[in-house]
């Protein structure tokens, strides 16, 4: 029956173009958008970690045009601002995560690069997730890509600062941000490095929810959290954080809405276009009835016909999608190119499902032609 | 070999009933070339598929070398068909994208090595040879018609029927094809041939008349050849 069904396929070359369109559209999107998501999961760490903190708590007498300029504070503060602001019973803020850092630039390389202390993360005590972020082991590195480039350096590499061997952990992915001139370890690392025993330049406060969320909550922040802790100084960056949040999650939950009606588009389309089929071929299914051929060699033909078209598709499809999330991905998911990665169990998948729903689309037509009375297309004249 | 006992197939249609076939009834022998005329509407088609095991009547019993056909279920009686009936239609309804050998194999289950041989011997016989690997659109009707002929006698039916395969056919091709089928029945082949034209009528041994779907006592029946 295959070489029937691939016969009729090329011969009808018109309709199993549409056909296999139809198909390679659907795979193609539900692959392009499944890979783009979960690497838009992997992401999310990251982008929370980079925005999604509300709070950022700085030394007192930091100047904040050059905060601005060089991405981190010019002054320090004690290491225990972090725990008196962990222990704050404030009824204004929530908070997920606290991450006390210490960043100062250094040269590295015949170039500057900032040097971030990363204290463990505090958790609040009444939420139950994991810490975010990544861990650093004492006397280990984690570059920034464009450091990693510059010093010629891979993880596993040993480095020298301060007269102490350092172990280059890894080499982080192209971000495309001031991070890629990064250079993280551990807070007490950094404080030896730097010279400043016990002190920390920035905290932040991620998932801080403010109670007085329906008015501008900054003044009614600064002004509590500034009263116990009265080095710092509190900057609210909300803004950019939730936009982003929010334009992803828009995208992800419009195709949430979407695949389904994808799937169901696309075997409408397979429907029709089988049950078109079936009627063309009226008079051939009368002969194979004449010829003695049962009413499962007749399904057959359609339901053999669309999955075969469907397993073409299927291949087709995912490399139309696999490419479409390469290029168009990280601009809609606001993602970073590199974390998107062709997956290749999807392959499996729509070479699997691509058919299937190709079969369970054409299972009505083929009913049709088992049905249909072959002696009233026989009698036609 | 082929008999047909009061043998009605009635329609039902918006405009009250209709008589397709009325108590036919029909003995056909082995190796008999049998003519069925009649008028358009007269219920030539009907009577053939019917007798080929093709469309259930309402009335009245087909017994095909001594089997009820309309006792059998539907795939008993489609492998009578595939067995021992083949077909010819005045459309030729060839499958349009099997070349000629392919549609002459086209109800071969492939169990048969010699098939494909033998489907090109009987294409050479058919005058074909050259034409063993055209699609049906590549063909003049008088070929398409002779492509029908071979894949009706491939499997070496006991029975052709055929439904005015001359229709669509000069008289040329309409004689060479009523050659091939004659030369059929020499072999030991039955062959019942429904028409409207006369094209057949010279190579029948026997021709019976159809009206409003009863067969009419004519001047061409031949009642001593009307036997089991
Ligand atoms: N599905 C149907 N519903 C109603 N009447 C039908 C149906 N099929 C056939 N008929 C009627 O049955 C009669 C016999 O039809 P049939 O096709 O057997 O005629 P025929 O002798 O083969 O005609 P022709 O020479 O034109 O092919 C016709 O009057 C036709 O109108
Ligand atoms: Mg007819």
């Amino acid at each position: 029956m295959l070489p029937l069904i691939l016969r009729e396929i090329s011969f009808r070359k018109g309709h199993t173009t549409i056909m296999l369109c139809g198909l390679i559209s659907v795979t193609a999107l539900m692959t392009a958008y499944l890979s783009t998501e979960s690497a838009a999961e992997r992401e999310t760490k990251r982008v929370a970690r980079d925005l999604g903190f509300n709070l950022r708590i700085l030394p007192k007498q930091t100047d904040m045009d050059l905060y601005w300029f060089q991405g981190f504070s010019d002054q320090t503060m004690p290491e225990a601002t972090v725990e008196r602001l962990a222990n704050y019973q404030g009824v204004f803020m929530t908070y997920n995560h606290l991450m006390a850092s210490l960043r100062q630039k250094i040269t590295m390389g015949g170039g500057d690069v900032i040097l971030v202390g990363v204290a463990p993360t505090i958790t609040s005590p009444d939420k139950k997730k994991r810490p975010m972020g990544f861990t650093i082991k004492a006397r280990t590195l984690h570059l920034g890509y464009q450091v990693g480039q510059r010093l010629g350096l891979k993880s596993g590499d040993t480095l020298q600062l301060s007269g102490h061997d350092f172990k280059i952990e890894k080499v982080m992915v192209e971000y495309g941000t001031e991070e890629d001139v990064y250079v993280y370890g551990t807070l007490k690392d950094v404080q030896g490095i730097a010279g400043k025993p016990g002190q920390i330049n920035e905290i932040k406060a991620i998932d801080c929810l403010c109670l007085t969320a329906d008015q501008d909550p900054i003044s009614i922040l600064r002004n509590e959290l500034e009263k116990i802790l009265p080095e710092a100084k509190v900057i609210q960056d909300r803004v950019q954080a939730d936009a982003r949040a929010r334009q992803r999650q828009m995208v992800q939950r419009k195709f949430e809405f979407l695949s389904p009606f994808l799937m169901v588009c696309g075997a409408i389309w397979v429907a029709v276009l089988s049950a078109l089929n079936v009627r063309e071929r009226r008079s051939e299914i009368g002969i194979w009835r004449a010829l003695g051929k049962g009413g499962g060699f007749i399904a057959g033909l359609v339901i053999g016909k669309a999955m075969i078209i469907g397993f073409f598709a299927g291949f087709l499809g995912f490399w139309v999608g696999n490419t479409m999330a390469l290029e168009v991905g990280p601009s809609i998911f606001q993602i970073t190119a590199k974390a998107i990665k062709t997956e290749w169990s999807y392959l499996v998948w729509s070479l699997i499902l691509t058919p299937l729903l190709a079969a369970a689309a054409s299972f009505i037509p083929a009913m049709l032609a088992v049905t249909q009375d072959p002696a009233e297309t026989l009698r036609e004249s | 070999m082929l008999t047909c006992e009061s043998l009605c197939k009635y329609y039902q249609s918006s405009k009250g009933m209709v008589k397709s076939l009325d108590e036919i009834n029909l003995s056909v022998s082995k190796g008999e070339f049998l003519e069925v005329r009649g008028h358009s509407g007269s219920g030539k088609t009907t009577l053939l598929l019917t007798l080929g095991a093709m469309m259930q009547p309402t009335q009245g019993k087909v017994v095909f070398k001594g089997t009820d056909l309309y006792r059998l279920n539907r795939a008993e009686r489609a492998r009578v068909r595939s067995s021992s009936i083949g077909f010819v239609f005045q459309m030729f309804h060839l499958i349009p994208y099997l070349d000629v050998v392919g549609n002459v194999l086209a109800g071969d289950d492939g169990n048969h090595s010699g098939a494909c041989s033998k489907s090109e011997a009987l294409l050479q016989e058919l005058g074909l040879g050259h034409r063993l690997n055209h699609l049906p659109n590549q063909l003049s009707a008088g070929e398409k018609q002779r492509v029908a002929l071979a894949r009706a006698m491939v499997a070496s039916p006991d029975l052709i029927l055929a439904d005015e395969p001359t229709g669509n056919l000069d008289p040329e091709n309409s004689k060479e094809v009523c050659r091939h089928l004659k030369r059929y029945q020499e072999k030991g082949g039955t062959v019942i041939v429904v028409t409207h034209g006369d094209a057949v009528h010279d190579f029948a041994n026997r021709t019976i008349d159809l009206k409003a779907g009863e067969i009419i006592p004519g001047p061409l029946l031949d009642p001593q050849s009307d036997e089991a």
